[in-house]
């Protein structure tokens, strides 16, 4: 038991490292081409070239992704190109007919990404944990630690029975019945690294408590609870970018582990997506 | 005003029907069908296997004179085999149009459930199976997981079903 603990361990810490690597990555891309410029501003002018990549006609100023109304207006305004272009198509023939619908089609599926992506970045930076001091609890899945915002923990529930449904993917571990609610219960260790479960591990995890997701159905398995800390804004390394991994708010400096964006994944697991799918 | 209350009641009561679910046991869970549906429950007698049947196919067995396809119900649901006990049973049902017997562990009791009292499962997993599931409740702290017993075969299987 002990050797699969430490195994697993092991297994932990590279997965943390291609975690961080991959990031760093990135960061070490930028550095690289203005050193002197701090990590907010690297992030910003990050986010600035991937708006920038998604709709060049858009011109978003980083002052206006916090605009609570240029999305919408954004949509009108292309709406509104729509309608001019629909009265001209009128006098032209059936294939330029053809060719303008595509391109507003496209326009169309580009500013819907678009306001995606803003959405995504502002609820990201708008949390109340964003700013001064804020409390996280760690547990322990499979020899990994994970964070979770204190603010964001539905409550911490013993593991009962759970009663698992059929055709269901396999991170679904089952729905436990909590007094009058049924909990829908998420192996962790399943979720979060599919690639390093392997029998040895599977059979090695012992869940012991069931972590609640904000005020949703969603729980996730812990094997253990280590504490709970005060962090500052310093002590993370926060991940705004909305591509990549929507589910981790960030890297918990010094304990090296992942800190969970609840919110995007309980929007993760209503969708019903895995990991792998996240990724692709 | 108090008859205006006791309409709405009324239409609140009509919504929220009371169905009566046939329960069964696969492995260690519970599972609801309508009882409309049911049409008998047989002890388990040697089910004949035919050959060339799909894989949810256990076989045939004789009823009465009629020819009943029984279903590998643990097959359907991805559960592994198991020994046939004396608990074993088969509960002919009716399904589009169809009359099959599928193989449960048990089989229960008869339950009534409210319609509100009937949430439905986390819609999750793209697989064939979880189709099957028709919604789930708490019953007597236990899940009770009701099954749609017209998805438990495509429309093709219920096809091929039909030549036997």
């Amino acid at each position: 038991m002990a050797k699969a603990l430490s195994a697993s361990k092991k297994v932990m810490k590279t997965y943390l490292s291609e975690l961080l690597t991959d990031d760093l990555c990135n960061q070490a891309n930028e550095n690289h081409e203005s050193p002197s410029k701090t990590t907010s501003i690297s992030e910003n002018k990050r986010l600035e070239v991937l708006l920038k990549n998604v709709n060049a006609e858009l011109k978003i100023a980083p002052a206006e992704v916090g605009m609570q109304n240029s999305a919408p207006q954004i949509i009108k305004q292309k709406a509104k190109q729509g309608t001019q272009n629909s009265h001209l198509i009128e006098v032209s023939s059936e294939a330029r007919l053809s060719s303008n619908e595509d391109t507003l089609t496209t326009q169309k599926s580009t500013d819907i990404l678009a306001t995606k992506i803003i959405k995504i970045i502002k609820r990201k930076t708008e949390k109340t944990y964003r700013q001064g001091d804020f409390q996280v609890l760690f547990f322990n899945v499979g020899g990994l630690t994970v964070a979770v915002p204190l603010i964001e923990l539905g409550g911490i529930h013993a593991v009962d029975k759970i009663t698992p449904l059929m055709g269901k993917p396999e991170w679904f571990k089952g729905v436990m019945l909590h007094r009058e609610n049924k909990i829908n219960v998420v192996d962790t260790a399943l979720w979060v690294m599919p690639e390093k479960c392997d029998t040895i591990m599977k059979e090695s995890l012992n869940y012991q408590y069931i972590i609640m997701l904000s005020d949703s159905a969603w729980g996730l398995t812990a094997e253990s609870l280590v504490d709970t800390v005060t962090l500052n804004q310093e002590q993370v390394k926060w991940l705004d970018s909305p591509s990549k991994r929507p589910w981790l708010a960030g890297l918990v400096k010094d304990k090296m582990c992942a800190l969970l964006d609840v919110d995007s994944l309980i929007e993760l697991l209503n969708e019903g997506s895995g990991i792998y799918q996240v990724d692709s | 005003m108090s008859d205006e209350k006791s309409s709405a009641n009324d239409k609140t009561n009509a919504k929220d029907e009371i169905l009566q679910w046939v329960t069964f046991k696969l492995e260690s869970e519970s599972y609801g069908i309508n009882v409309m549906q049911v049409q008998e429950i047989l002890r388990y007698n040697e089910v004949a296997p035919v050959p060339g049947a799909p894989s949810y196919v256990l076989g045939i067995i004789n009823l009465r004179g009629n020819v009943v396809t029984v279903i590998d119900t643990r097959s359907r649901f991805n559960l592994s085999p198991c020994e046939i006990t004396d608990d074993t049973r088969i509960i002919v049902i009716e399904s589009e149009q169809q009359i099959v017997g599928i193989l449960v562990d048990s089989a229960s009791e008869v339950v009534y459930l409210k319609a509100s009292e009937i949430e439905a499962a986390p819609n999750v997993g793209n697989e064939e199976s979880a189709q099957f599931i028709q919604g789930v409740t708490n019953r007597e702290g236990e899940l009770l997981i009701l099954v749609d017993l017209d998805k438990l075969l495509s429309d093709d299987e219920w096809d091929e079903l039909k030549q036997f």
